[in-house]
């Protein structure tokens, strides 16, 4: 069943994203909380790790949803001509 | 028993050890269940290979090159092309281990071991483990670090985005092991509390516990029939995600 351009790996790919957001963020607070840790300047490493994760967060989602549309551009072009 | 003590009692895994001197050798009940499940496929797969003259031995070899049919045309070569057919043999196996290792915990006195962040952490660096040989394998090693900068990039950002994309491949593997980890954790974790709801009225008044029973009961057979659902979705989107990794990396350019 496909819903849209998009094909079903691209379904199931959309559901992980979510997740890797998340992820990305807890990844780069923990590195941050890490090296405040380490180098004793609580919380100004945190912060910044979490906004660095963030913007990974960010970066993964924009990249993947170019990358979907770039896929499912010709399918629609196949759709105007009639074709299957 | 404190009621988080009987859901950690019932949920976490318990060690069995030896010891041989100083040396721990950790036997605990998911790793007891994993060699059951292991030993289960293994006469299961010899089962599905040999062609006997029996109907028994027949419809075997019959279900098996379906399953593996299904495997082939349903997941690797839409995720991957006509290049992931060779490893097919991986993705059969994975698939049947990630389900088998569901529903174990289906049958009493079994664990659900895909509940241990160890054991999906361990299946997940073996995809892990693919995606990069694959990666090598199609491109070479040069040119499979090569594509983590996608075509375009100005030289300047390469030193920013080589390791973001490096990072992005990591929490992919991360990601894989994360939910399956939580899916089948937090399915239990309702199960068991929906059963402990009864009990916990109970215990503020008999009759209430009692009129709980049937409601509760009801709940408990709608969540494991969704827990059936869920064993099933989740090894087929593990192994099917694993293949569109794998083909994301052998598809780069």
């Amino acid at each position: 069943m496909r819903f849209g351009p998009f094909s079903p790996q691209d379904q199931v790919t959309v559901t992980t994203l979510g997740l890797e957001f998340a992820v990305a963020v807890a990844l780069g607070t923990g590195v941050g909380f890490w090296a405040d840790r380490h180098f004793d300047s609580l919380p100004w490493l945190t912060v910044l790790g979490m906004f660095a994760g963030f913007a990974l967060g960010m970066y993964i989602l924009i990249k993947e949803a170019r990358r979907m549309a770039r896929q499912a551009a010709p399918r629609k072009e196949d759709k105007k001509d009639g074709s299957i | 028993m404190e009621v988080s003590e009987t859901l950690a009692h019932h949920i976490l895994d318990h060690d069995f050890g030896v010891m041989f001197g100083t040396l721990h050798l950790p036997i605990t009940a998911h790793t007891v269940t994993m060699f059951c499940i292991s030993i289960v496929l293994l006469v299961m797969g010899i089962l599905m290979a040999r062609q006997g003259k029996s109907g028994f031995s027949r419809l075997m070899h019959t279900l098996g090159e379906e399953y593996v049919a299904f495997m082939r045309d349903g997941i690797v070569v839409p995720g991957m092309g006509a290049e992931g057919k060779t490893f097919v043999s991986y993705f059969c196996t994975l698939f049947l281990f990630i389900l088998v290792s569901n529903l174990a915990g289906l049958i009493p006195q079994m664990k659900t071991i895909t509940s241990n962040i160890a054991i999906t952490g361990g299946l997940a660096l073996c995809s892990g483990a693919l995606i990069v040989y694959c990666g090598i394998k199609f491109h070479g090693v040069w040119g499979f670090v090569k594509t983590f900068v996608p075509g375009g990039t100005p030289w300047w950002l390469v030193p920013l985005i080589f390791p973001l994309e490096v990072v992005s491949l990591l929490i992919r593997v991360c990601v894989l092991a994360i939910r399956l980890f939580a899916n089948m954790i937090s399915g239990h974790m309702v199960l068991l509390s929906l059963l402990l709801i009864v009990f916990i009225i109970g215990q503020l008044s008999k009759m209430a516990g009692v009129g709980t029973a049937l409601p509760a009961m009801g709940l408990e057979i709608a969540m494991t029939l969704l827990e059936l659902l869920v064993a099933f979705l989740q090894a087929y989107v593990f192994t099917l995600l694993t293949s569109i990794y794998a083909g994301l990396v052998i598809h780069s350019h």
